[in-house]
């Protein structure tokens, strides 16, 4: 890029001129010089350079007017303004026109070389290079504005781009379509179905080198930058959006300077998709039909060639190489009936659609993650990546260094990647993240419908059928993956439907039958109830059921029992309210409505292996024994198991009989203690947080399962934060009104979470994000 | 200190050999620069025992060669298994489908009795191997690159993904979509899928991946028209020594 150093310096001054110019090009830098304004414009029509240092008064045009043409029309080009008639009101001026600086004169030679030199070097990656070519907006050729052209007008833009810059086209290449260079206006062809590489293929390549470096004492790394001026003619929509999509990853987050630096010296000219290929579903992407994102666009509509404008460069392409006049009303009506018609035809001959509005795949995809489809859609895979290689939206690279036989110095290049390869996710120990292929192809389909969209706000797959068609196994579409999860989707739901409507309604409980009663203390009973047929109940430890006793009313009881103690279940339950005072005049033999069981019950899987802190304060212990039960009944799956209870009496201690047993077994700990103690007492003595100090653990291997009233469970935490404890580590269970169990109702919200369906057991973590918790 | 280098053959045509320092001139010399090549029967006379790296390349097809390789294998630091023949028994192992009479009794006809042979095996069915540099014939830039890796002692990086990734980078048509079939869905990159490029289609001289899909991909054979006895003489070309042939 020799431009990128090239300095103009524009004085009427010869002295000024001879002296500086003298000095940078003695320093290195290519200078050349101007005595006019006029003359530096015209200079600047067929040059380019890095900076345009200007004198201001100038006869004729001042050298403000250079730096308005600079800014328009080469806006990377940096300007420096010195005047020997400095005034406020031209600094502001020259400020407003983009001059970097404005000095007075006269100038140290070195002051300004050194100023040169940090504005050279401060040139950011987005502005590296762009197209030498020239670039004027004519007054009548705008953006959004379409031209009549013929095919000698075609030719004409071809032909004069072939004389400047590298041009890659569509051609033919053994029956198929590639972009490719051209060399000739006849090689091009633009009524093609599909290429079988897309044409993001010249913005990131295949393989190219990032870096070179050296290294030794003073390490040299110096970055390698493609910066060639290439044309790409004859891209489909799908593929502009495509480039879009690219564009937001590589240039809005991170700017990649490799990418920026192609895409700044590519001229777009795209071509409407007038035969699409069979395995196109552009439409449903919305990728068909384009507005913006090429320089220029074109559409054959058999009379002309309409050619909407895009950008600056787009009209200057129409300018410099056509007279086309403005396309008339009746040739932008025919653009847009020739455009839908030939997507119409299409989707009507290939019937190939998404069945659902591509708004909702996101949702689709995240309700689907297990669907069985993805294991037996990737049998057939053999993660060969052609999928992945030919998609104009896949952009996933691999790093390396290749050294000289020197061993000192080399360069970093990146070359293509995909997840669907095997080793895609694998680390140096040799672990592979993703080493299935169901989560590969998996993967790759998130990606497309749901990843990208929410990261970058672009659909992730434009629809162009290159995957579909390079698949051998026939199993890459998206939109076959789309839509087969969609209907799997729909069956689903329909299924659920169905069930609900043969189990007659959310609202209708089941009978079971009470065949056990016990009393536990003056206010307090077990209650114990078989399903018909001795159908287990089927809940986990921590959920909970709704009683219904007519005509009195429902109320939420969590289930006491363990499901590995057989098919029946307990309820203990306190004498409180109607529900409960109902339920303790039951006899045996009734019949109570039960629905459920709800909620999400304690997380068994990640309490596996781990040493279990039980802390149970009052009727805590009913939801907490279910969990206690558990654990005794799968004793091997956990490490120590510790058991802490507190009552406010020794009269108001509950399952004294298990209570005796627990304090027996050698394979558990149990500390127990009275709020107030009776003569007979003569264990502990105090509120429960006093037993906590008694106890030794592992705060890593540790989780605590706290249960009790909302007063204690404030004093436990602080309790058990002092003992290292990470907040993910504590576990409670929340009572709130749980009138419906089906978060509907609303009773039980806290913030934005309905505790019967995303409790009742929380992690204290995620209490802490609940303000109306704790 | 250069490192030691000493090429050896057994069962071959000694192609990879030729080719191996098949180089640019600069490469070359600077090839030379780096190592210390004391051992190489087609370049030069002299010999020595004294070696850090073995580059060798052929099969094993007789009993006398088992005992050799051994001998390679306890002198050198770093054994390099080069070729097709080298790293999966290539070729050689078209004979292991015929008794072994019968083998010799088509080569070497009334003679056989002076020759013996037993069925022939990669180098790693007889010792351990530290690289491999794939491909009828083996391809120079590889060597080139693993040589680069011991030498910075770094784990080359050689592709392990299939054929396919390199053809799609190589702008190529797919060859089923020229009316051929091709092995390059399940055998491993690394040669720039240089016989498709030039109209050919992928014979499977480099191996297949690690993970083939091989009943997917005898599916897609048999959609494009092979028999079974067709799909099974295509991967035997190379690739006999593995089970998928079997």
């Amino acid at each position: 890029m020799p431009y990128r150093r090239s300095i103009l310096i524009v004085d009427d001054q010869q002295i000024v001129r001879d002296s500086l110019s003298d000095w940078f090009k003695q320093a290195g830098y290519p200078v050349t010089t101007a005595s006019t304004a006029e003359e530096a414009l015209e200079i600047l029509e067929k040059h380019d350079f890095g900076i345009v240092i200007a004198d201001i008064r100038l006869p004729g045009e001042t050298g403000l007017s250079i730096l308005k043409e600079v800014r328009v029309k080469r806006p990377w080009i940096k300007s420096i303004v010195i005047t020997a008639y400095p005034s406020p009101e031209s600094a502001a001026l020259a400020r407003k026109l983009g001059a970097i600086e404005y000095l007075a004169k006269p100038v140290s030679p070195d002051d300004l070389e050194k100023l040169v030199s940090e504005a050279l070097s401060s040139t950011s990656e987005a502005t590296v290079s762009t197209s030498i070519y020239r670039i004027t907006t004519p007054e009548t050729r705008r953006i959004n504005q379409s031209f009549s052209l013929n095919s000698a007008d075609i030719r004409a833009i071809v032909e004069g781009l072939l004389q400047e810059m590298e041009v890659i086209g569509v051609k033919t290449k053994q029956g198929k379509f590639v972009f490719d260079r051209i060399k000739s206006f006849e090689e091009l062809c633009l009524d093609y179905d599909v290429t079988v590489l897309p044409p993001t293929r010249y913005l990131r390549p295949a393989k190219e080198a990032l870096l070179k470096y050296q290294s030794g004492e003073t390490p040299v790394v110096e970055p390698v930058m493609d910066t060639t001026p290439r044309a790409i003619i004859g891209i489909h929509p799908y593929d502009l959006k495509a480039i879009e999509l690219l564009d937001e990853v590589f240039i809005t987050s991170n700017p990649d300077p490799n990418y920026i630096a192609r895409r700044n010296s590519t001229i777009l000219i795209g071509v409407d998709c007038l035969y699409p290929s069979k395995h196109c579903f552009a439409p449903s992407m919305g990728t068909h039909i384009v507005e913006s994102g090429f320089d220029l666009l074109l559409t054959d509509i058999g009379s002309s060639i309409v050619a909407t404008v895009g950008s600056a460069k787009g009209a200057a392409l129409l300018t410099r190489y056509t007279h086309a006049p403005l396309a008339s009303g009746e040739e932008i009506a025919r653009q847009k009936a020739v455009r839908e018609e030939a997507w119409e035809e299409a989707i009507l001959k290939h019937g190939l659609f998404l069945h659902i509005p591509k708004e909702k795949l996101p949702k689709l995809l995240e309700e689907n993650y297990d669907n069985p489809y993805w294991e037996t859609r990737s049998e057939k895979c053999l993660s060969c990546g052609s999928c992945v290689m030919v998609c104009p939206t896949c952009y996933c690279f691999d790093v390396q260094d290749e050294a000289d036989l020197t061993l000192k110095s080399g360069q970093r290049v990146r070359s293509w990647d995909g997840c669907v390869l095997v080793d895609f996710a694998t680390v140096a120990t040799g672990e592979n993240f993703r080493h299935d292929k169901a989560s590969r192809l998996r993967h790759r389909i998130y990606r497309k419908g749901k990843y990208l969209l929410e990261r970058y706000g672009k659909m992730g797959c434009v629809g162009c059928g290159r995957c579909a068609e390079a698949c051998l196994a026939e199993i890459a579409s998206p939109l076959e993956a789309f839509n087969a999860i969609a209907e799997s989707d729909a069956l689903k739901k329909q299924m659920i439907a169905r069930e609900i409507k043969t189990r007659s309604e959310l609202y209708l409980p089941q009978f079971a039958e009470l065949i056990g009663i016990r009393e536990l203390t003056a206010r307090e009973k077990v209650f114990e109830f078989k399903l018909p047929e001795d159908r287990p109940l089927g809940h986990k430890p921590g959920q909970f059921v709704e009683v219904m006793i007519p005509p009195i009313g429902e109320a939420p009881i969590s289930v006491s029992s363990s499901p590995t103690r057989g098919n029946t279940f307990q309820l203990a339950v306190r004498n409180v309210g109607s529900v409960t005072h109902a339920m303790h005049n039951l006899e045996p033999g009734a019949k109570v409505g039960i629905r459920g069981p709800f909620g999400n019950g304690f997380p068994l899987e990640r309490l596996k292996g781990k040493d279990i802190l039980f802390i149970a304060g009052g009727i805590g212990l009913f939801p907490l024994r279910s969990l206690i039960q558990y654990t005794l009944d799968c004793r091997e799956e956990f490490g120590r198991i510790i058991i802490l209870f507190g009552s406010r009496s020794p009269s108001e201690r509950l399952f004294t009989d298990e209570l005796a047993e627990w304090s027996k077994r050698t394979d558990i700990e149990f500390l127990e203690t009275v709020d107030r103690a009776d003569q007979e007492w003569k264990g502990n003595v105090g509120v429960i947080t006093t037993l906590i100090p008694h106890i030794q653990i592992t705060p890593r291997k540790t989780i605590s399962v706290v249960v009790g009233p909302p007063i204690m469970y404030r004093f436990v935490i602080v309790e058990l934060k002092k003992r290292d404890l990470a907040d993910d580590n504590i576990i409670m269970s929340l009572e709130r009104r749980m009138r419906c169990g089906v978060g509907k109702c609303g009773h039980c919200q806290i913030n934005g979470v309905y505790v019967c369906q995303d409790g009742p057991v929380f992690t204290y973590a995620q209490l802490l994000t609940l303000r109306e918790a704790v | 200190m250069k490192p030691k280098v000493a090429f050896f053959d057994f069962s071959s045509c000694e192609g990879c050999q030729l080719d191996a320092l098949d180089l640019n001139p600069e490469e070359l010399i600077a090839l030379l620069g780096a190592i210390d090549i004391v051992n190489f029967r087609e370049v030069m006379s002299e010999k020595s025992d004294d070696y850090d790296i073995a580059i060798v390349e052929g099969a094993i097809t007789r009993e006398s060669e088992i005992g050799r390789l051994q001998n390679i294998r306890q002198q050198a630091k770093i054994l390099i298994a080069l070729g097709s023949c080298a790293c999966i028994g290539g070729l050689n192992c078209l004979k292991n489908h015929l008794p072994m009479e019968e083998a010799l009794r088509i080569v070497y006809g009334k003679d056989a009795g002076y020759y013996d042979t037993i069925p022939a095996r990669p180098l790693n069915a007889v010792v351990p191997v530290d690289y491999y540099v794939r491909g009828c014939p083996a391809n120079p830039e590889e060597l080139l690159k693993v040589i680069k890796a011991i030498l910075l002692k770094k784990k080359p990086e050689i592709p392990g993904f299939p054929v396919c990734v390199e053809c799609k980078m190589a702008g190529n048509i797919c060859v089923f979509e020229r009316g051929m079939t091709c092995l390059g869905p399940v055998i491993r990159a690394g040669c720039g899928a240089i016989c498709i490029t030039s109209g050919r289609f992928c014979w499977g001289c480099r191996g297949l991946v690690d993970e083939p899909n091989t009943e997917s991909e005898k599916e897609i054979l048999t959609k494009y028209g092979l028999s079974v006895d067709q799909i099974v003489e295509k991967f035997k070309i190379y690739n006999s020594y593995t089970e998928v042939a079997r």
